[in-house]
C-alpha cells in the first residue's frame, strides 16, 4: 500500500478545508476593519465566534500530519518560512484571545476589534506569503533548509500573500451573507464582489510571474495543461457564479460559489505541487517517515475523521440561522 | 558576546512552553471542577450550582482561549527552532501529536462553542454532554502530550535508523516507563491548581463577606477536592521519584544538590544551595541534619548519591534541576499543610470563619500553577544536555536559523505574550471582583444588547425552567 500518498492526500485535505473554513472566519475578521458600526461588528464576531476554534485546529492537523508523515520536509519547509510562519501564529494568537478579550473589554472594545481585524488581516498576509515562498521553491542541501530566512519575503510571495487576503475577505463576505441580514448583508455582497475581482487579478498575476520565475513551474504547466485549464475555466464559472448569486434570493449560494472558487485554487496549487513536498525538491516519497507511522496516523484519521465531522456540523447545526441583536441567549 | 542559536532556541521553546502550561494546568483542573458542579446542579436543581457553573466557566473561557492560541505556537516550533529534532523523532512525536489533536483538539473546540453559547439551543442535558465532551477533551490532550514528553525522558519501542527514528511498537512507545506514572501526576497538578484556585476566589469573598452562599460552598469544595488530592499527589509523586531514580539517575542526583558519589553520612537535606557547576561542588547551603538520609534513603545514616555519578559531558544544569524540584516540593508541603488544617476546621466548624486559614487560601490560590511549572522545569531540565534522553542532545537538534532572527521572534513572543498575560489577568480579576450573578455592564455606549459570549449566557434563575421548578 502507498501509505505516504495517503498521508499527503490527508495533509492536503486538512489545509484545503483549513483554508476554506478558518478562511472564512479570517475573512470576517479583516471585514470589521471596513465596519464603523460597533453593533454590526458585534453581529459579525457572532457568526463565528462559536466555530472559529474547531476551525483553525484543522490547520494543526495539516501540520502535524506533515509533521508525522514527511518529517524531512517539515524540517526543510519550516525553517524556511520562519519569519511568516512566526508571524502568522502572533496574528492568529492575538485573533484567538480577543474573541474572549473582547467580550470582557469595556472601555477599549473598539480598540480590541481593531486588532482583531489587524491579527485576522495579518494572518492571511503571512498564510500567503508562506505558499507563496514555497511554491516559488527553497534553497535546500543535505536535506536542510539552506536558503535566508529572508527569502520568504520576495515580492512574489507578499503578492500572493494578497491573493489569499482577497480570497479569505471574499469567503468571510460570503459567510456575512449567510449569517447576517439587512444593511450587513448589502454591506457583504458589497464585498463580496470587490473582493472577487481582486482575487482573480491577483491570480493571474501571481500564475503568470510564478511561470516566469520558476522553470520548474513551466514544465509542471506543460506537462498538466489539461488538468490546469479544466481547473481554470471551472474557477473562473464558480467566480462569476458567485458574483451574480449576489443579486439573487439565495443565501447560501454565493458562499457555496466562493468555497468552490477557492477549493478549485487550492486543487490547481496541489496538482502543480504534485507528487513533492518539497516543491521541486523533494517527493513526498523521498521526505517520508516508515510505515509503521503512516499506518499510525491513518489509523487514528480514519477513525476519527468521520466522528469529527459529523459533531463539527452537529456545531454549525445547533447555531444556525441569522444572529440576532440578542447574542446567543 | 556572540549569541549562541541553541541557547536561544532552547530560551524560546522553554519561554513559550512555560507560559503555555500554565493555562491548560488552569483549564483541565477548572473544566473538572466545572464538570462536578454542572452534575451537581442538574441532580439537585439547586440555582447554587449553576450560579457557580457559570461564574468559573467565564474565567474557564478566558484561560482556555489563551492555552488554546500558545499550544498552536508549540506545534509549530518542532520545526521552527528545533528542525532537526523535527526531522529525526517526527516519525515518533509527529503522529502521537495526530493523534492528541484527532481525539482532543477537535474534541475540545467543537463542544466548547455549545458550552460557551448553546445552553438555550440545546437545553440542559444536551449542555451537560458538551462540558463533558470538553472534559474529556482535556484529558485526552493530557494524555498524548504526556505520552511524547515521556517518550523524550524515556524512549522506547522505536530506533534509529538513517537518521531518523524507526518505530517499531507503538504499544511500546506509548506505554514507555514514564508515561503511567507522569500521566497520573499531571493530571492530579492540574485538579490541583483548579481546586486552590476555586476555595482561593471563594476565601477572598468570605475574608469581604460578599456573596457568601456562593464562597461558602466553593470553599467547601475547593479545599474538599484540594485535601483528597494532595495526598494523592504525595503517594503519585514518590513513584514518579523512584521511576526517574531508576531511569534517569542524573536529574534526581540533581535535583537532590549533592555533587560527590556518595554524600556525607548523615546526609542532610538541602533546601538553599549555590552549587558551583564548573568545580562541581557547592559554594554555599542551607539544610537539615539527619533528613537527607530519612527521606531519600529511608535510613538514619544513608548516603545520597551525587551528580558526580554522572559523566560531566551528559550532566544537567544542577541548578535548575534543583530549584525546579524544591519550587515544586516546598508548595506541596505547604497544600499538605493547609488542607490538613482545613480538616482540623472543618470538624470544629470553622472553615468559613478562620480569618488566618481563609487569608492563606487567598495567597496559596496560584500555588497549584508555580508547583507545576516546578515541576516542568525539573522535567526538562534535568533531561538536558538530551532532547531525547541517552540519543539525542539538544545541541544538535536546532534549526539553520541565524542568532538574530531567533532573538526577534523571542523578544515578539516576550511581548505578545506579556500583552496577554496581562489582559488575562485584569479579565480575569475584573469578573473576580464583579462577582459571581453580575451580569457585565453592556459594552457598546447606548446600547442594551448585552455583549456576546459567556455574558449573554442567558441562563438566569428567573428563565432557568430547571430552577423554576423546583419547590
Amino acid at each position: 500500500m502507498n501509505l505516504p500518498l495517503f498521508s499527503a492526500l490527508f495533509a492536503a485535505f486538512a489545509l484545503t478545508l483549513y483554508v476554506l473554513l478558518d478562511g472564512f472566519d479570517l475573512g470576517v475578521g479583516t471585514l470589521l476593519l471596513a465596519q464603523r458600526d460597533a453593533r454590526s461588528r458585534d453581529l459579525m464576531v457572532d457568526a463565528i465566534a462559536p466555530t472559529w476554534d474547531g476551525n483553525e485546529t484543522w490547520l494543526v492537523m495539516a501540520g502535524i500530519a506533515l509533521f508525522a508523515g514527511f518529517p524531512i520536509a517539515y524540517g526543510i519547509l519550516l525553517p524556511a518560512v520562519y519569519l511568516p510562519l512566526i508571524v502568522m501564529l502572533l496574528a492568529l494568537a492575538v485573533r484567538g484571545v480577543t474573541f474572549e478579550f473582547r467580550v470582557q473589554s469595556t472601555n477599549f472594545k473598539p480598540a480590541w476589534d481593531v486588532a482583531f481585524g489587524i491579527a485576522s488581516l495579518v494572518a492571511a498576509l503571512a498564510q500567503g506569503t508562506m505558499a507563496g515562498t514555497l511554491i516559488l521553491g527553497v534553497h535546500v542541501e543535505a536535506g536542510q533548509f539552506a536558503g535566508s530566512v529572508l527569502d520568504a519575503l520576495s515580492p512574489l510571495a507578499l503578492a500572493t500573500g494578497c491573493a489569499l487576503l482577497a480570497g479569505y475577505v471574499m469567503l468571510g463576505a460570503g459567510w456575512l451573507r449567510v449569517k447576517e441580514s439587512g444593511e450587513l448583508r448589502t454591506f457583504a455582497g458589497r464585498a463580496l464582489h470587490s473582493s472577487n475581482l481582486a482575487l482573480l487579478a491577483l491570480l493571474a498575476l501571481v500564475c503568470v510571474s510564478a511561470a516566469a520565475v520558476q522553470p520548474e513551474i513551466r514544465l509542471r504547466l506543460a506537462d498538466r495543461w489539461i488538468g490546469l485549464s479544466l481547473l481554470a475555466i471551472l474557477t473562473l464559472g464558480s467566480a462569476a457564479a458567485a458574483w451574480r448569486s449576489v443579486s439573487g434570493n439565495s443565501d447560501l449560494r454565493p458562499f457555496a460559489f466562493a468555497a468552490l472558487q477557492c477549493a478549485l485554487v487550492a486543487m490547481g496549487a496541489w496538482l502543480v505541487v504534485y507528487p513533492d513536498v518539497v516543491p521541486f525538491r523533494l517527493s513526498l516519497w523521498d521526505a517520508a517517515s516508515a510505515q509503521a507511522s503512516h499506518m499510525f496516523l491513518l489509523a487514528g484519521a480514519a477513525v476519527f475523521a468521520p466522528i469529527i465531522i459529523a459533531y463539527s456540523a452537529f456545531a454549525y447545526r445547533v447555531f444556525r440561522g441569522k444572529t440576532s441583536a440578542e447574542g446567543y441567549e | 558576546m556572540t549569541l549562541d542559536p541553541a541557547l536561544l532556541a532552547r530560551i524560546q521553546f522553554a519561554f513559550t512552553v512555560s507560559f503555555h502550561i500554565i493555562f491548560p494546568t488552569v483549564s483541565i483542573g477548572l473544566i473538572a471542577f466545572l464538570v462536578v458542579v454542572e452534575g451537581l446542579w442538574l441532580k439537585t436543581k439547586n440555582p447554587l450550582y449553576l450560579e457557580i457553573y457559570r461564574f468559573w466557566l467565564n474565567i474557564f473561557a478566558l484561560a482556555f482561549g489563551v492555552g488554546v492560541v500558545t499550544g498552536i505556537v508549540l506545534s509549530f516550533e518542532f520545526g521552527l527552532a528545533f528542525a532537526k529534532f523535527g526531522q529525526i523523532a517526527g516519525p515518533v512525536i509527529g503522529p502521537l501529536i495526530g493523534w492528541e489533536v484527532l481525539s482532543a483538539f477537535f474534541l475540545e473546540a467543537g463542544f466548547l462553542g455549545i458550552v460557551l453559547f448553546g445552553m438555550q439551543r440545546v437545553g440542559p442535558k444536551l449542555h451537560y454532554f458538551a462540558t463533558c465532551m470538553v472534559f474529556v477533551g482535556t484529558q485526552l490532550s493530557a494524555t498524548w502530550i504526556l505520552a511524547a514528553n515521556s517518550w523524550m525522558q524515556t524512549p522506547a519501542g522505536a530506533v534509529l535508523e538513517g537518521g531518523r527514528f524507526v518505530v517499531q511498537r507503538w504499544v511500546d512507545v506509548i506505554v514507555n516507563p514514564s508515561w503511567p506514572v507522569r500521566l497520573p501526576h499531571m493530571l492530579t497538578a492540574a485538579y490541583l491548581t483548579g481546586a486552590f484556585i476555586v476555595a482561593g476566589t471563594g476565601a477572598w469573598y468570605l475574608l469581604r463577606g460578599r456573596h457568601v452562599d456562593f464562597a461558602r460552598k466553593t470553599v467547601s469544595l475547593g479545599v474538599g477536592f484540594a485535601t483528597v488530592l494532595i495526598a494523592v499527589q504525595v503517594f503519585l509523586g514518590d513513584i514518579v521519584y523512584g521511576t526517574m531514580i531508576q531511569h534517569q539517575p542524573a536529574k534526581m542526583q540533581a535535583a537532590e544538590g549533592f555533587w560527590e558519589e556518595q554524600s556525607e553520612s548523615p546526609a542532610p537535606y538541602y533546601w538553599i544551595i549555590v552549587p558551583d557547576q564548573a568545580d562541581q561542588k557547592n559554594r554555599f547551603t542551607i539544610g537539615t541534619p539527619y533528613l537527607g538520609s530519612i527521606w531519600l534513603t529511608h535510613s538514619l545514616d544513608g548516603r545520597v548519591q551525587g551528580l558526580k555519578n554522572t559523566p560531566r559531558d551528559q550532566q544537567p544544569f544542577m541548578a535548575m534541576a534543583f530549584y525546579g524540584f524544591r519550587v515544586m516540593y516546598v508548595t506541596a508541603i505547604l497544600m499538605f499543610a493547609l488542607c490538613f488544617a482545613s480538616l482540623w476546621l472543618r470538624w470544629k466548624r470553622r472553615l468559613f470563619t478562620t480569618r488566618w486559614f481563609l487569608r492563606a487560601l487567598v495567597l496559596m490560590t496560584p500555588s497549584g500553577v508555580i508547583a507545576t511549572l516546578g515541576g516542568w522545569y525539573l522535567a526538562e531540565t534535568g533531561r538536558q544536555p538530551w532532547v531525547i534522553y541517552g540519543v539525542l542532545r539538544t545541541a544538535d537538534a536546532i534549526s539553520p536559523v541565524p542568532a538574530a532572527v531567533l532573538l526577534s521572534s523571542l523578544l515578539a513572543f516576550i511581548c505578545v505574550y506579556g500583552l496577554f498575560m496581562t489582559a488575562f489577568l485584569i479579565f480575569a480579576l475584573r469578573i473576580v471582583r464583579r462577582g459571581p450573578g453580575e451580569t457585565a455592564v453592556p459594552t457598546v455606549p447606548g446600547s442594551p444588547r448585552p455583549p456576546a459570549g459567556l455574558a449573554a449566557f442567558g441562563y438566569t434563575r428567573e428563565t432557568d425552567p430547571a430552577a423554576t421548578a423546583t419547590p
